[in-house]
């Protein structure tokens, strides 16, 4: 039995977040059919949408099945009433972020247009700081070189403790998070054991095999996938390079096989996401309309991307912006890296989280 | 009179049935049959074999002709002589050359026998000259000064009549004019609307073509279409003459002192939807409790209440969830309905409420309502949010349904009874797709929630819909037509009373109430009421009755013009009474799909299988047919007979039958009734196979050889 009680203010959030109508749901169930993920006794999205409806918070939040919609679209393609189901699980996922930011503001920060400057503003004075630490907040004369810049120990230190520090902060809210979850199956029962929960969820994620049930929008499997796989490319080639600073003549030459992994993987980074940038800008029928925290991430990971691309060119090229272009990408960095767990590629550990709960209770 | 009848035939060879067929043959065994001329051509529609027809009928001075070509279902207007010329249109193409073998010689025989048939009925028939009745009022009677009642006459006034609107109230306007706002009826479908209803009680009271009665109450309606003798009591007893009624009766709200166990009659808090309809009207400025909560369908669609959806409740509480939410921005109203119902346009409306972040709707089922200090506790099971919930209320809406008002009210000296018959939960009976308005009484109609449960808007239109049929129904009388189904048919009963017993049966039987009888019990007809069915021949155990153009006399000789093959050809005859509402156009439709049965079946078109006459069935028996087939409409509640009782009248004089088969010393399986759908076309062969297998299983009629 639950006693009714409507959190309007989640209710209106979620509205504004998602864009979509959700208030206008029938409940005719058409969501559940079409659904992938829908179990035969669950009818998921549809009881979500009324959740949402009644604003029924505590259900909704940290509810396993709301991670597990990669948001295919086929439920808001086939709404009859053009409610938009997957934009609102979307919209749930993106209050989610904030509700377990640790420090919240940072949620709150990454979640409005109003604080970009602020989200701007933090790296650039911290990178400055350390830069003015290090001696180096100037522009060096002579050939590029970025080490002159920013020096690599200083770099790789800093950045990766900010990092640290960072995923360290939020490791509360994933906590919570996780504790919150289980709260929603007061009976819960174990089905598989963790680590081979996390087993299977991690192949589920390497395969992108639930992309491919899919068929509203059938390119994302491949755009994901590209700017998937670019990503994990990058993050070797980029524990490489650390270790390479130390151990090896850096920068490493352009015929190095880790430097045209590097390349390779940000052409493929560049084709998938200009892939999502342009089917958000122009096939929104299929992949509904986009919210801030959808832009946020694509043109970070993109101008992140390019500026890396970019940085390795002046460098090359001998550009008298190389140092600004350099410190560009340096701040782009952090939105992706040290910011993760505040904006949308929070996914990546949510995520993984509610498949893992998903896959041990045996949901399917 | 048959010698009188100059009679020519026609036989076209086109559509197949000269590959078929041996016309040539055909025009051989029509000669015999003492006809003047006997013409074959291969395409008798066309303008040149039509011309051939019409030369001959100024030529020649012919009374009568024959068509046998293709069902008189087609050509209809082509080969309609009108007064001047009796036609029969004898079907070949569907009911020989289509269904048989080509060239066999069983299917030649069957079209012979068609022929046969065709010529017999034009010799023993005749035109119909219509019964036109007397002093025919163009007038017509309103009953109900509603929504429904104001806006027939409205119509009816537009139209050129003069409309006489009772209202047993002191004012005009019914439920719609105790509204405070009505639902939008308007495109976008999102704003409350002012009531309807005042624009249009002021544009009645202004017609000086509508005359309004209001406190008035009717004692007697006496009479027929074209004149309603009605007795009414205002101030003094008064009489009015009209020529058809429209009965806008309304509805009257379902008993909610039924429904305690939502908390009726022991909570003030709970309240009907009209309770708080009158509660905002009385103050709309009123500033309403936090929480109210609606219960649809509150003794609807419930085998303990009200059995059916009475469709306006939903309309009701999405139009008073808007006055909740307009009057007290900090409220917040839930829903828990069956299923929402906002047909049409109405969806745009319902959306316009859910719009609102401070409406809930969920389906579910209430369980329990609770008084908890100040506020009701609503516990409500089957939600779609996955478990059981509760919710405290401050005030608890029914939307409760609509029963229709009693027509007894209309005093109707008929002798089946003061009101209008009946079908299912009480309001009149009407067929709701092909006769939503006709009631079994020619010349009255039954409009809005009298009929069925309906809206205001659907009240409107429906009213405009029962005026026209009142209007149709006064110029067919004129004429001397018949209403509906058969529309425009002339003929109509002609009693031969010398031989009639008072035994009652025709005034019994007819659904419509065409005959009144003396006390004695003598049919006293009423030729404007009736709907030429037929049912009365079929009831009539003397044969007193018949029609000019379809006639116990006329059926007879038919069914004796069949060729009988002897005992030991071993080839049976089976006849087929064959309704020609929905089973003639199954079989037609199975001929035209080009499905085959057998030859040796007769078929005989009747108004209504209700008008099939015993002596038929006597006759055909001891002429020797093996076998009788009476095919008809589907009865029951939900039937589909255009006499509403056609049907079940012959599942209930079949027992009479077996009587007869029994002196006869004849097998039960004889005579067979099977109702069929008009999209039934293909169980056509099917029935007729299995009927041959029975009739072979049991042997050829003993009659044969006498």
């Amino acid at each position: 039995m639950i006693e009714v009680l409507p959190d309007i203010q989640f209710k209106k959030e979620l509205r504004r977040v998602s864009k979509a109508p959700l208030n206008e749901c029938i409940q005719c169930g058409t969501c559940s059919v079409v659904c992938s993920l829908a179990p035969d006794e669950k009818p998921f999205p549809r009881k979500e949408m009324i959740w949402a409806g009644w604003g029924m918070k505590e259900k909704l939040i940290a509810n396993p099945d709301v991670w597990l919609c990669y948001q295919c679209g086929d439920c808001s393609t086939y709404c009859p009433r053009g409610v938009k189901p997957s934009e609102v699980l979307a919209g749930v996922r993106q209050i989610t972020y904030r509700q377990y930011a640790r420090p919240r503001f940072l949620g709150e920060i990454m979640s409005h247009p109003k604080w970009l400057p602020v989200a701007l503003l933090i790296p650039v004075v911290i990178i400055s700081v350390i830069l003015k630490i290090a001696g180096t907040l100037s522009i060096p004369e002579g050939p590029v070189n970025y080490s002159k810049f920013f020096p690599h120990a200083w770099l790789n230190v800093s950045f990766t403790l900010l990092t640290f520090f960072s995923y360290g902060l939020a490791y509360s809210g994933l906590k919570k998070f996780w504790k919150d979850i289980k709260m929603q199956f007061p009976d819960f029962q174990m089905k598989k054991s963790y680590f081979n929960s996390f087993r299977e969820s991690l192949i589920a994620i390497f395969s992108h095999s639930r992309f491919g049930k899919c068929s509203s929008q059938k390119s994302r499997r491949v755009s994901h996938f590209l700017v998937f796989y670019g990503f994990v490319l990058l993050l070797f080639v980029t524990a490489y390079a650390i270790v390479a600073t130390i151990t090896h003549h850096y920068p490493l030459g352009f015929l190095n096989p880790f430097k045209i992994a590097g390349n390779v993987a940000g052409l493929m980074l560049i084709a998938g996401l200009g892939m999502m940038i342009i089917n958000r800008l122009f096939n929104r029928k299929n992949f509904g309309s986009s919210n801030y925290s959808d832009w946020l991430l694509l043109v970070s990971l993109f101008f992140l991307t390019v500026s890396g691309l970019v940085v390795e060119m002046s460098r090359l090229l001998n550009w008298g912006s190389a140092y600004h272009l350099y410190f560009l990408h340096l701040v782009c960095v952090w939105f992706v890296i040290i910011y993760l767990p505040y904006t949308k590629f929070g996914h990546l550990i949510y995520r993984t989280l509610a498949m893992m709960i998903a896959t041990s209770i045996g949901r399917n | 009179m048959v010698l009188d009848k100059k009679i020519g035939i026609y036989i076209c060879s086109g559509c197949g049935i000269g590959n078929c067929l041996d016309v040539t043959k055909l025009s051989q065994a029509a000669s015999t049959e003492n006809t003047l001329i006997c013409k074959i051509h291969k395409a008798l529609c066309s303008p040149e074999g039509f011309e051939i027809i019409k030369k001959d009928i100024e030529k020649e001075q012919l009374s009568g002709i024959c068509v046998a070509a293709c069902s008189p279902r087609e050509k209809t207007e082509l080969f309609n002589f009108r007064d001047h010329i009796q036609v029969e249109r004898i079907n070949i193409r569907e009911l020989a050359a289509w269904i048989g073998e080509p060239g066999e010689e069983n299917t030649q025989v069957a079209a012979e026998d068609y022929l046969r048939m065709g010529i017999t009925k034009l010799k023993t028939t005749s035109i119909p000259e219509p019964y036109i009745e007397d002093e025919i009022c163009n007038d017509i009677l309103v009953v109900g000064g509603g929504v429904s009642g104001v806006t027939a006459a409205i119509e009816g006034a537009k139209a050129g009549y003069t409309i006489c609107l009772i209202e047993k109230e002191n004012d005009l306007g019914g439920w719609a004019n105790k509204l405070y706002k009505q639902i939008p009826f308007k495109a976008p479908y999102d704003q409350l609307k002012e009531p309807l209803v005042t624009e249009l009680i002021a544009e009645a009271e202004n017609n000086k073509f509508i005359r309004i009665y209001k406190s008035t109450a009717i004692l007697q309606i006496d009479g027929h279409p074209g004149r309603f003798e009605i007795a009414i009591k205002h101030v003094k007893t008064e009489k009015i003459v009209v020529g058809a009624i429209v009965a806008a009766m309304g509805w009257k709200p379902y008993n909610a002192k039924a429904l305690s166990q939502l908390g009726y009659g022991t909570s003030d808090k709970v309240l009907t939807n009209l309770e708080f309809e009158t509660l905002i009207k009385g103050n709309p400025k009123q500033r309403l409790p936090g929480t109210i909560l609606f219960i649809q369908c509150a003794g609807s669609r419930d085998k303990d209440h009200l059995p059916y959806c009475s469709s306006y409740c939903c309309g009701t509480s999405l139009k008073q969830t808007k006055y909740i939410r307009e009057s007290n921005p900090d409220s917040s109203v839930y829903i828990v309905y069956k299923d929402i119902r906002t047909p049409g346009m109405y969806e745009e409306f319902y959306k316009e409420v859910q719009r609102d972040d401070r409406v809930f709707f969920t389906k579910g089922d209430v369980e329990k309502v609770e008084t908890q200090s100040e506020k009701l506790k609503v516990i409500i099971k089957n939600t779609l949010l996955g478990d059981d919930i509760s919710i405290m209320a401050d005030m608890i809406i029914l939307a409760t349904g609509m029963t229709p008002a009693t027509t007894a009210d209309l005093n109707l000296s008929y002798r089946l009874g003061k009101g209008l018959p009946e079908l299912k939960y009480e309001f009149s009976d009407s067929h709701f797709i092909c006769f939503p308005y006709e009631t079994r009484r020619t010349g009255i109609y039954a409009a809005g929630a009298l009929r069925a449960p309906m809206d205001i808007s659907a009240c409107i239109e429906d009213a405009g819909g029962a005026m026209l049929k009142a209007i149709q129904c006064i110029e067919a009388t004129k004429r001397g037509e018949a209403v509906h189904p058969r529309a425009g048919d002339k003929s109509y009963p002609v009693l031969f009373m010398d031989r009639c017993t008072d035994c009652k049966r025709c005034t019994e039987e007819c659904p419509f109430g065409m005959y009144d009888e003396t006390e004695k019990g003598t049919p006293l007809p009423n030729p404007a009421r009736c709907r030429r069915c037929g049912i009365c021949m079929g009831s009539c155990p003397e044969r007193v009755i018949s029609f000019a153009d379809f006639s116990i006399n006329s059926v007879s000789a038919m069914i004796k013009s069949v060729s009988m093959p002897d005992e030991f050809e071993e080839k049976l005859r089976v006849l087929a009474f064959v309704c020609e509402n929905d089973a003639y156009p199954a079989l037609e439709m199975a001929a035209r799909k080009g499905l085959k049965w057998s030859p040796f079946i007769r078929i005989i078109p009747v108004r209504c299988i209700g008008s099939i006459n015993k002596v038929w069935i006597s006759d055909a028996l001891s002429c020797g047919y093996d076998g009788i087939l009476q095919i008809g409409c589907k009865p029951g509640d939900d039937y589909q007979c255009h006499y509403i009782q056609g049907s079940e009248l012959t599942q209930k004089r079949g027992e009479n039958l077996q009587e007869t088969l029994q002196t006869m010393m004849l097998e039960p399986e004889r005579i067979k009734t099977v109702f069929v759908e008009i999209t039934d076309y293909h169980k056509i062969p099917v029935i007729f196979e299995e009927y041959m297998n029975e009739i072979e299983a049991i042997g050829p009629n003993p009659f044969k050889s006498m």
